[in-house]
């Protein structure tokens, strides 16, 4: 992480203290910590991090070339239900591995396409950056329930296929580590990968420091003799195929398709952006977020086997109630000058 | 570091309201009209590609909506709350501030109308008397909570700097999963097998005038108006709209006039989020009796955004336009029924119009190339 940043060595001892704080609380209440924060937990947390990570990075790298993505759960949603339906086109009533793994190629595939025409409209034809993306949710909303009817006859689908496990032999007997990294969901360690990669890209490449360019000063980019919109077009079809993945990444764990309510979703994508603003626009520190957010969606399983009375429905709100909270007393993120102005080169 | 985060945003709405606000009426009705047909097209041309034929698919729409006096009623019904739930969006978009809490707030509303009700009836009479008092107390509970909740994010807004889209989105899902916590367990109605409070009583309810069904009654759509006519006029009338509509499109002049900028924000949160509780209260005592899980009630506060964009954010537009949804809805339950078209193809035709909505510039570009924009 960059740590030079003063607003970001700020935010990490800030959610660190906030973490120790809950701890000291847990334990003056009597809660059985022990039981809480167990491997078993760890892991769950990384997997339920895995796609608000994933859609957190693709939101992170549109807003930084000055384009706002506010589509991302919109996006997340056609990632799940194409990945679903493209699974049960693929292998029917019992899918493989390999028909999943394709299925969610294809599927972000879907997404390119999807998110190409999407920055034809905001680029190009300069929408309203906030109310496009609000309505790309709306057609997700929408047309996603609306593709499990017409595959499944109703708006979940059947028991499909989950991704399996990866033992990496020798990795795994590692204490701790070994179950957390190397004896998951393939996609985690893919997440991580692409976090990185992330983060290398945006600060240690040419093409990283033109995205930044195209969102904190485009007239000197397009001086340079790079186009801003070329730019800005590439940063926005990556958050989308980025969405994309993590909608496919949230059915590949889960392994069947919801449709009811705000379907399985269900704020994730909204959650996304949220991680990137308190991550300060670092792809690491987006995916740090997102593991906070995924422990609290995590720990109803944790109260339940401890057994800690809070009502179900009522601890599901614990990430709603964290976004709130974190962008109140978080909220002083500097946005990229340029951002959500269309940009016309002067020839 | 928070101040110049902050301008930064209130400059990008700014060129926002501004682009908004340099089209004519004429040019925005003609928007609203092609956005409208073009989402419509796009659902025929998936209803075909799903292999459905379009055009039953748009004789069951019509018949849906008007088909006879109960379509009739069943879209004025829809028609009623959107119009109720689109006035409360219009008015925090018009202040340039994202209200997308309006479901919660709706929700929150509705619920506190419903528990307001039962608690009072036993300390008033019954019959009609008691069934008008109660109906105004409970509004009035209704319209108190969806104000308080509105109020919450505003504050945060003005004072945290947090941003209005993603806390409002967060309050949604806080609203319905509290709300179906409370009429699941404490407020459950006694002797209930689903999870919903008691009734309401029958004497609190609104006269069967025109039209003989229980959920739907003119009274309902006559007090909709009176709140769209009232809203219209502080918008357009009063000091107060007159600091909500300029602090949202020119911060500086307002500022520099004397507004206090926070204050209007929490303001104008609140006058929408009263306007959500109106709408829950009218869905409490007119449609529902009772309050159930919100999972499962309309997502009528969303829809209501693309309500208020359709009709530019103006409350007397968001009349027609809230028919026009209401038509859609109503259609909406007789496909259900009738049709083997998936339903929720009528979200998805909501969410192109908020799309084509978004991008003016794609009509007018249009119309250049074909030379119907006339001087544009």
């Amino acid at each position: 992480m960059d740590f030079d940043d003063r607003g970001t060595r700020l935010r990490l001892g800030a959610a660190v203290g906030t973490v120790v704080l809950a701890l000291a609380a847990a334990v003056a209440l009597g809660w059985p910590l022990a039981d809480i924060l167990t491997v078993g937990f760890v892991e769950r947390t990384l997997q339920a991090a895995t796609p608000i990570a994933l859609a957190s990075i693709g939101g992170l790298y549109a807003e930084k070339s000055g384009v706002f993505n506010i589509g991302l759960e919109g996006f997340m949603i056609f990632g799940a239900a194409n990945t679903g339906a493209l699974v049960w086109l693929l292998g029917g009533e019992s899918p493989t591995q390999a028909d999943l793994w394709v299925a969610m190629g294809l599927a972000v595939a879907l997404s390119v396409a999807y998110t190409v025409l999407f920055a034809v409209l905001l680029i190009r034809y300069k929408a309203n950056q906030i109310v496009a993306g609000l309505a790309v949710w709306f057609i997700g909303l929408g047309f996603g329930p609306f593709t499990a009817v017409l595959v499944w006859g109703n708006r979940n689908s059947p028991g499909l296929v989950s991704m399996a496990d990866v033992t990496v032999p020798g990795l795994a007997e590692l204490p701790v580590v070994g179950p957390v990294l190397f004896d998951t969901s393939p996609l985690v360690l893919l997440t991580i990968l692409l976090a990185i990669g992330a983060w290398v890209f945006l600060y240690r490449t040419r093409y990283g420091y033109w995205l930044q360019a195209a969102g904190e000063n485009p007239e000197a980019l397009d001086t340079a003799g790079v186009s801003v919109n070329h730019v800005r077009y590439a940063a926005v079809i990556f958050s989308g195929a980025m969405a994309g993945l993590a909608g496919a990444v949230l059915l590949a764990h889960s392994g069947s398709f919801t449709g009811t309510g705000q379907t399985m979703v269900n704020g994730r994508g909204w959650i996304g952006i949220v991680a990137y603003l308190f991550g300060n626009y670092n792809p690491l520190g987006a995916a740090a977020a997102a593991l906070l957010f995924g422990g609290l969606d995590m720990l109803q399983i944790q109260f339940q086997t401890v057994g800690i009375q809070v009502p179900n429905r009522l601890v599901n709100l614990f990430p709603y109630a964290a976004v709130v909270v974190v962008l109140t007393v978080w909220s002083s993120t500097r946005m990229p000058s340029a951002l959500g102005e269309p940009y016309e080169s002067e020839d | 570091m928070s101040g110049a985060g902050s301008n930064r945003t209130r400059a990008v709405l700014d060129r926002i309201a501004a682009r908004l606000l340099d089209a004519s009426v004429g040019e925005r009705i003609a928007i609203a009209a092609a956005s409208m047909t073009l989402a419509l097209l796009i659902g025929l041309v998936v209803v075909a590609f799903a292999g459905y034929d379009p055009v039953q698919f748009l004789g069951n729409v019509a018949v849906g909506a008007f088909g006879d006096a109960n379509a009739l009623a069943r879209t004025l019904k829809f028609t009623t709350l959107f119009i109720l739930t689109g006035v409360a969006v219009a008015i925090a978009f018009r202040a340039g501030v994202f209200n997308i809490g309006v479901q919660g707030q709706f929700v929150v509303g509705g619920f506190a109308t419903v528990i307001a009700i039962l608690q009072l009836a036993p300390f008033l009479p019954t019959g009609a008397t008691g069934g008008v008092l109660l109906m105004v107390l409970g509004t009035v509970a209704g319209v108190i909570a969806g104000g308080a909740y509105g109020a919450l994010p505003g504050i945060l807004k003005a004072y945290g700097d947090a941003n209005e889209i993603v806390t409002t989105i967060m309050l949604n899902f806080i609203a319905t999963g509290a709300v179906g916590y409370l009429v699941d367990g404490p407020f459950r109605g006694e002797g209930n097998r689903a999870p919903n409070t008691a009734r309401i009583p029958e004497y609190v309810s609104l006269p069967r005038v025109v039209f003989d069904v229980p959920d739907f009654s003119v009274v309902g759509l006559a007090v909709t108006l009176v709140v769209v006519a009232a809203i219209a006029w502080v918008l357009a009338r009063t000091r107060f709209g007159y600091d909500m509509v300029t602090s949202g499109h020119q911060i500086a002049a307002a500022t520099f006039s004397g507004v206090n900028a926070k204050r209007t924000v929490v303001a104008t949160m609140t006058l929408s989020g009263m306007v959500a509780g109106i709408a829950g209260a009218l869905f409490a005592i007119m449609i529902q009796g009772y309050y159930s899980d919100p999972a499962g009630i309309g997502t009528y506060g969303f829809d209501a955004i693309a309500v208020s964009l359709l009709a530019a954010n103006n409350p007397l537009g968001v009349v027609p336009a809230g028919f026009l949804f209401g038509a859609l809805d109503s259609a909406g339950s007789h496909i259900r029924i009738n049709s083997d078209v998936p339903v929720q193809l009528i979200d998805g035709i909501i969410g192109l119009v908020v799309l084509f909505v978004a991008v003016p510039e794609l009509f007018r570009m249009a119309a250049e190339r074909t030379g119907l924009g006339g001087e544009n």
